[in-house]
């Protein structure tokens, strides 16, 4: 059974990706989401999904993370796939089932002219569920192979105010708290009689009734954890020393240039490329750049 | 006295000039020349000069024309004598009247050349009979028409070179990208303009583009041909209405054909426009290029090129811009006066946005991690009544109680800032999407909350009606902005209805309902505060 934890806690290990710099992880997420929001080449797609996939091989990632990891991947691009099937948008489409008949009372009319399966919408939303997949496949592998410390301590490194680092350290901090403090109202409240899992009006109540005792605490607790805080210097100094440095290693520094680089290089071509397509600018200077992106990105 | 000696000569010359004028002119009549007083003109088919070509089955137009150049009355008979076999519609002598100079007449003459006739060249002749003051004069001309197996001419004719988009002159442009058309919607502003003043959308509005056709012709006749086309889907072979919609209340036909004649062994380039409605759609279509022989609906030759259309829907696209800048601004600002904005909170309410964040992710993303899914996957486009329950009730409860405990302008954003980071750090989810969408989201909120009094110096978090409605049109904004980022981003499609109905029940309705109970939580969690 994979659980909250399988989603949220990290796997400590001795591997090339644990050992990065989660300064280095932020920057590598940062650029990679840029480079498969620019993409468009379905073959290229592909390319960066299984480089950020053998990224989990690297990282020797057990049984229960890849269970969690296919379950999430499988559900998302069944997701994007199922609802581009229904809305994809341009021609030619194939209709394989109708979900409403145009001439369907009301819901004919509502939808537009009906609602169908298309063919084509199938494979639209399975490359463009790469987009998505290869972003969430290397968040989770960032989050599961770096500590929320030291995930911190990049954010800080990288400049975040630290009153608001503060705040994101005390939320992860308290997550397995307030999670058995759910799990235990949700048990009491199933003891009271309530099934959470009936839809409609079932699951409205159980989360009020959730909400209020869970949140009346979190209230409770603010009092005692503002005034420890306090009392531990919090916000006397501007600057806040740090126990541990982070230092980027050589590879840290490769690999952040190669991506920085690489998803600078991939946006730019994207974006003059698609100038040239709308329009708006055209060089002759530039058609190896438009080959390039026409053809590969 | 001298001078007036000469007189009556002068008198005498006078009156013999006088006398002898009009018997000078009636030698002009005796010296008319037909061909250099008149020009006649035979063309079969229409405009072509000499060596046509036609096949058998087909309907044609010969062209007469006559012209005179002199300068009095002349009547014309003429006959227009038609090779055996060949039918004439209509009589075969025409008899007209010209005036003065450079009066003419001319006049199109069907013809119909049955399908059996024989191949071969046949002489088409015109004789015109001119009567001028009684005098009768007589032009013959002839023309040669070729009519040929449908085989042969499909043979000599070819489409060497579609070029799309093109000039108006049919000439390729470098700057566009080849067999690309560029579908723009019609902004909206310009849509409801249009609507407001009862225009209709005019053919200068709907001309996207054009393309260049080059047509060769390999043999010795001179070759009449009418070029159309057709957009057809790939996949069925129909033609596609949308790239030839009505013009003015005329079928988009009439006014997308060329006609040309190609002479022998030349090339002829030609343009023809390409009207796009603004119902198309992107995708993948057939071009579909359609040479005609004058007169005849059979098609001598074909030819086929792949095109894409892009769709460009600019809303979603200026949307998306915006919302980014907005975003990027909104942290630009944090970013740039950090501690005036943190100081301005004490370190309980940090600690108690921090708490109601990490509430938000057990109750909220944790879950939603895998229902979010899965209820796509099962429910499909009826999924967001099932999870706006979490991302819209719950969420707007924890908004809301978390306002009425801190009714102080930043609170939203603190608390979707520590929201997105938290997703990111456990479930990776450090997406463009998620940070525009929540930033939006945060910046609406705060400006809407501001401005109706919920939040500010007198802060007045009870009114759950007022803080409903703002946070419902709030959310509205970000749902909007939302689907517009998924599509723009990720390459998405949804449909319009599906926009709407997420906009207004999840964006709207579910809001409102959050809020409204989001209110009550809020004040029961005030007494435990106290």
């Amino acid at each position: 059974m994979i659980g909250a934890r399988s989603i949220a806690e990290p796997t400590i290990k001795d591997t090339v990706i644990h050992r990065m710099d989660p300064r280095a992880k932020i920057l590598i997420l940062i650029s990679t989401v840029f480079v498969a929001v620019a993409l468009d080449n379905q073959k290229t797609m592909f390319l960066l999904f299984l480089i950020v996939l053998s990224g989990f091989v690297l990282a020797r990632m057990p049984a229960i993370k890849i269970k969690t990891l296919v379950l999430l991947l499988v559900l998302l691009i069944w997701g994007t796939i199922y609802s581009q099937a229904l809305f994809y948008s341009q021609l030619p489409r194939t209709v394989i089932f109708t979900i409403i008949n145009p001439d369907f009372p009301i819901l004919g009319w509502l939808t537009g002219g009906g609602l169908f399966v298309y063919e084509e919408g199938l494979h639209h939303g399975a490359i463009q569920g790469l987009r998505s997949a290869s972003i969430l496949s290397l968040g989770l592998l960032m989050c599961w192979t770096t500590d929320s410390r030291d995930m911190l301590n990049g954010l800080v490194g990288l400049r975040v105010p630290y009153s608001v680092a503060f705040m994101v350290i005390t939320a992860v901090r308290f997550l397995p708290i307030i999670i058995t403090e759910v799990t235990t109202v949700i048990t009491v409240q199933r003891l009271r009689g309530f099934n959470p899992k009936k839809f409609g009006s079932g699951i409205i109540k159980t989360l009020l009734n959730i909400l209020t005792p869970t949140l009346a605490n979190c209230v409770r607790r603010t009092g005692t954890l503002a005034v420890s805080v306090q009392s531990r210097a919090f916000r006397a100094n501007p600057d806040r020393t740090s126990l541990k440095k982070l230092e980027f290693s050589n590879l840290d520094k490769i690999v952040v240039a190669v991506c920085v680089s690489a998803a600078i290089g991939v946006v730019i071509i994207k974006l003059v490329y698609n100038m040239y397509t709308s329009g708006i600018y055209y060089t002759s200077g530039l058609r190896p750049v438009y080959a390039i992106a026409g053809g590969y990105l | 006295m001298k001078n007036l000696a000469f007189l009556p000569f002068a008198l005498l010359f006078l009156a013999l000039g006088l006398i002898v004028q009009p018997a000078a002119a009636q030698p002009q009549q005796e010296d008319f020349k037909p061909e250099d007083m008149t020009t006649f003109i035979i063309q079969v088919p229409h405009g072509v000069e000499e060596n046509g070509i036609a096949v058998g089955g087909s309907t044609l137009s010969a062209y007469l024309f006559f012209e005179s150049y002199y300068d009095g009355n002349m009547n014309v008979t003429m006959e227009f004598g038609l090779p055996e076999g060949f039918v004439l519609h209509e009589p075969s002598v025409h008899t007209f009247s010209l005036q003065t100079e450079y009066d003419d007449w001319y006049r199109l003459v069907e013809f119909y050349i049955p399908p059996d006739t024989p191949c071969g060249t046949y002489t088409i002749t015109s004789k015109a009979v001119i009567e001028v003051e009684g005098t009768k004069h007589t032009i013959v001309r002839t023309t040669q028409l070729k009519v040929a197996l449908k085989e042969e001419v499909a043979d000599e004719v070819s489409v060497s070179q579609i070029i799309i988009p093109s000039d108006e002159d049919g000439y390729g442009d470098p700057s566009h990208p080849s067999n690309t058309l560029v579908v723009q919607e019609t902004s909206p502003a310009l849509k409801k303009l249009l609507k407001v003043t009862d225009l209709k959308t005019e053919k200068e509005d709907l001309i996207s583009t054009f393309m260049g056709i080059e047509l060769t012709n390999t043999g010795n006749s001179t070759i009449p041909v009418m070029v159309t086309y057709d957009i057809l889907d790939t996949k069925t072979g129909e033609p596609v209405k949308a790239f030839k919609p009505d013009i003015m209340g005329m079928n988009a036909d009439t006014v997308c054909y060329a006609t040309v004649t190609l002479s022998p062994g030349s090339n002829s380039l030609i343009s023809l426009p390409l009207y796009i409605s603004q119902d198309a759609l992107g995708g993948d279509y057939l071009l579909r290029v359609k040479v005609k022989l004058t007169g005849s609906d059979w098609i001598a030759v074909t030819k086929d090129q792949k095109i894409t259309a892009i769709s460009r829907r600019w809303g979603p696209i200026v949307t998306t811009f915006t919302a980014s800048l907005l975003g990027l601004t909104a942290l630009g600002f944090f970013f740039s006066r950090p501690g005036k904005i943190m100081d301005r909170f004490k370190t309980r309410n940090l600690v108690l946005i921090a708490l109601f964040g990490t509430v938000s992710f057990t109750v909220i993303n944790l879950p939603m991690t895998i229902l979010w899914e899965l209820s796509h996957a099962i429910f499909g486009p009826f999924s967001f009544l099932f999870t706006g329950l979490f991302n819209e009730i719950l969420l707007y409860m924890l908004i809301a109680s978390l306002v009425v405990l801190i009714p102080k302008p930043g609170v939203i954003s603190l608390f979707m800032m520590v929201r997105f980071l938290l997703g990111g750090f456990i479930t990776g989810s450090f997406t463009p999407i998620t940070f525009i969408t929540l930033s939006v989201n945060a910046i609406m909120l705060e400006l809407m909350l501001y401005a109706g009094g919920i939040t500010g110096k007198n802060p007045a978090p009870d009114n759950r009606f007022r803080m409903g409605i703002l946070c419902g049109f709030a959310d509205m904004v970000g749902g909007y902005v939302s689907f517009s980022v998924w599509m723009v981003l990720y390459r998405l499609f949804y449909s319009d209805w599906y926009i709407t109905a997420n906009i207004l029940i999840d964006g709207f309705l579910y809001t409102f309902i959050g809020t409204w109970f989001g209110i009550s939580l809020g004040n029961r969690l005030k007494k435990v505060a106290e």
